[in-house]
């Protein structure tokens, strides 16, 4: 098990550097960049041949790659020219927002997908089964923003029962649970449904295969209630190599985050790396690339490391 | 629950599956749908003389009516018209995107498939590397440099969706590439090229037909999002994707006219293309499988 981590997380190491090197290829082949924003648009092509050159930014590209990760070497992400501010900072002040939301939005979809997937399971191919099944592809059809303007029309602007957008009330400057737990409902709900569809079919397809086994055939044969052969035995087996699904998903969420955080403008991660492709912010840009990599990278060891530990009939090698 | 009902459904959950899953009527409604929607974009702007791109402030918001079937929008623009000449971007969009990276996934998977060994090891860290940025973050970076131009923004959204279709042809190759079939052409004297698009492509049809029809699907969802975002296509062309994205204002109009047609447009094409790749899926085993 040790052998295994440890040989994964060396082989993580090429492909962070490889997401750096893409990433920072990708931000010099781009025109414009932080020079023009910094300089504005009044700028003399003098001053923007000074900037550049107090940047460092008139060398060639391969050497700013290395004295960008000598830099990162030492913990320094990069210095964000347009917000002025350290990028470790900018980012440090997001993630957690955008990992609360995030959370959220799992507890929501599995909470919703685990019993949709269990039932439409045990009665397939009846009637409940089909209409969840046309449910579940026109919620995996929906566009996403057009869900969340859905929801704040009927939930928010309708009814007036939740928040348009936002953190929390901008009555206090403190803390505050309730409105935060409330500006969180919406968007979590939104992010979740990107989900939801995905993983309600992945339950469903695998919980049919336990129900063809040996072992819950003597379960039922032997009288069990079928809810303690469905929850105690078969959906043990089958949320298994749901794990793995789970450790992939990251990636979906920061994406769906951006575009989550952009309707209910709710300050995190999504919308910061908006505003740095807006504002051509290459530092932000960089290190929050890197920093998701680094997150997408480790959720994905994490469901393999757990998929090993949770079912002892898979070597790990 | 009583006894009877469990005992049923116990015996229920063991019987094999193989009836079909699904009525077909919900394909059969897909395909309708698919047919007239494209119909409809491709052929009645022709029939019907209206200008998507007159604007006429005196009718901003108007309700639906006789003269503008489904109203106009803020700046009194017919939002029927708008809604059949977005619908034609917006397909095209999809289907040229979904085929741009069909076309990189298979040549990339073919390749890592069949050869193998250091070559496929190597393709296949690029694709791990690619795999850990999230999709969103490539499309809106790229998306945002090249900004304005439709052809790039089908490049764009094809350039950063090869990925799945790659891993899945490459894994078809890998079973495929060991058929009698594959030695028999090689005695022949077929080379690797001849071998790999003349016969093993064409075999794994099933797999690159099914992952197309879902890729549309996907392409056209990432067209809403970057129009959504203000990076898609450029007003006032319309499409699908920037008429919804004005939803969220024109919410606060109270147009319902304007928020609901062009998300039911998406959502009910995109719905009918997963039912078709859905239904195509299960089918393609059968079909196309064991050749």
């Amino acid at each position: 098990m040790t052998a295994f981590v440890v040989r994964r997380l060396l082989l993580a190491i090429p492909t962070v550097l490889g997401v750096t090197i893409l990433t920072f290829a990708l931000l010099h082949l781009a025109p414009g960049g932080p020079v023009l924003a910094l300089a504005g648009e009044r700028a003399t092509p003098a001053q923007i041949a000074q900037i550049t050159h107090e940047l460092g930014l008139d060398k060639p590209w391969p050497q700013q790659y290395g004295a960008w990760l000598a830099a990162l070497a030492h913990g320094d992400l990069g210095y964000s020219y347009v917000r002025q501010r350290p990028v470790l900072t900018l980012i440090a002040e997001r993630l957690p927002q955008t990992v609360l939301l995030m959370g959220c939005a799992l507890i929501v979809s599995i909470a919703c997908a685990v019993p949709l997937g269990v039932y439409q399971a045990y009665r397939r191919n009846q009637g409940f089964d089909r209409a969840a099944s046309v449910f579940v592809f026109i919620a995996w059809s929906m566009p996403t923003f057009w869900f969340g303007t859905l929801l704040i029309a009927f939930f928010a602007v309708n009814l007036k029962w939740l928040p348009v957008g936002g953190l929390q009330t901008l009555d206090t400057l403190a803390f505050d649970w309730p409105s935060r737990i409330a500006h969180l409902v919406l968007p979590a709900a939104t992010l979740a449904i990107v989900s939801l569809a995905a993983w309600s079919r992945y339950i469903r397809g695998s919980m049919i295969e336990q129900l063809r086994e040996d072992y819950t055939r003597t379960a039922v044969a032997k009288g069990l209630p079928m809810r303690t052969v469905l929850f105690r035995h078969t959906l043990r087996n089958a949320l298994i190599p749901f794990i793995t699904l789970l450790g992939g998903t990251v990636p979906a969420l920061f994406g769906g985050a951006v575009i989550t955080e952009q309707i209910f403008a709710y300050p995190g991660m999504g919308q910061l790396f908006w505003q740095s492709a807006v504002d051509r912010d290459y530092s932000t840009l960089l290190g929050m690339t890197l920093i998701t990599a680094v997150l997408v990278i480790a959720g994905n060891l994490l469901a393999d490391a757990l998929y090993a530990v949770v079912d002892p009939r898979v070597q790990v090698s | 629950m009583s006894e009877a009902t469990v005992a049923f459904a116990a015996e229920e959950a063991f019987t094999p599956n193989t009836v079909r899953r699904r009525p077909s009527g919900i394909t059969a409604l897909s395909l309708g749908w698919l047919m007239i929607t494209v119909a409809a974009c491709a052929l009645v702007p022709f029939v019907l003389h209206v200008d998507a791109y007159a604007t006429n402030v005196t009718h901003a918001y108007d309700p639906p009516g006789a003269v503008h079937w489904l109203g106009t929008d803020g700046l009194g623009r017919d939002e029927f018209m708008r809604l059949l000449i977005g619908g034609r971007i917006t397909l095209v969009v999809g289907a040229v995107a979904a085929l741009v990276a069909m076309l990189i996934g298979t040549v990339y998977g073919a390749l890592c498939g069949y050869y193998g060994g250091w070559l496929d090891t190597a393709l296949m860290r690029i694709v791990d590397v690619l795999l850990s940025v999230p999709t969103l973050f490539l499309l809106l970076f790229l998306a945002a440099m090249f900004h304005g131009n439709v052809v790039a923004l089908m490049l764009v959204i094809g350039a950063t969706s090869w990925l799945q279709p790659a891993r899945l042809v490459r894994g078809e190759l890998l079973t495929l590439k060991e058929r009698v079939y594959v030695e028999a052409a090689r005695a022949v004297g077929a080379g690797d090229r001849r071998i790999i698009f003349m016969h093993l492509v064409p075999n794994a049809a099933g797999t690159v037909i099914t992952t197309t029809t879902f890729m549309v699907a996907s392409a056209m969802l990432a067209e809403t999002a970057l129009s959504y975002l203000g990076i898609g296509v450029r007003a006032p062309t319309p499409s699908w994707g920037n008429l919804l994205s004005s939803a969220q204002s024109d919410l606060f109009a109270q147009a319902y006219w304007l928020i609901l047609p062009p998300g039911f447009a998406i959502l009910g094409t995109v719905c009918a293309l997963n039912f078709l790749g859905d239904w195509l899926r299960e089918h393609e085993a059968r079909s196309f499988g064991d050749a």
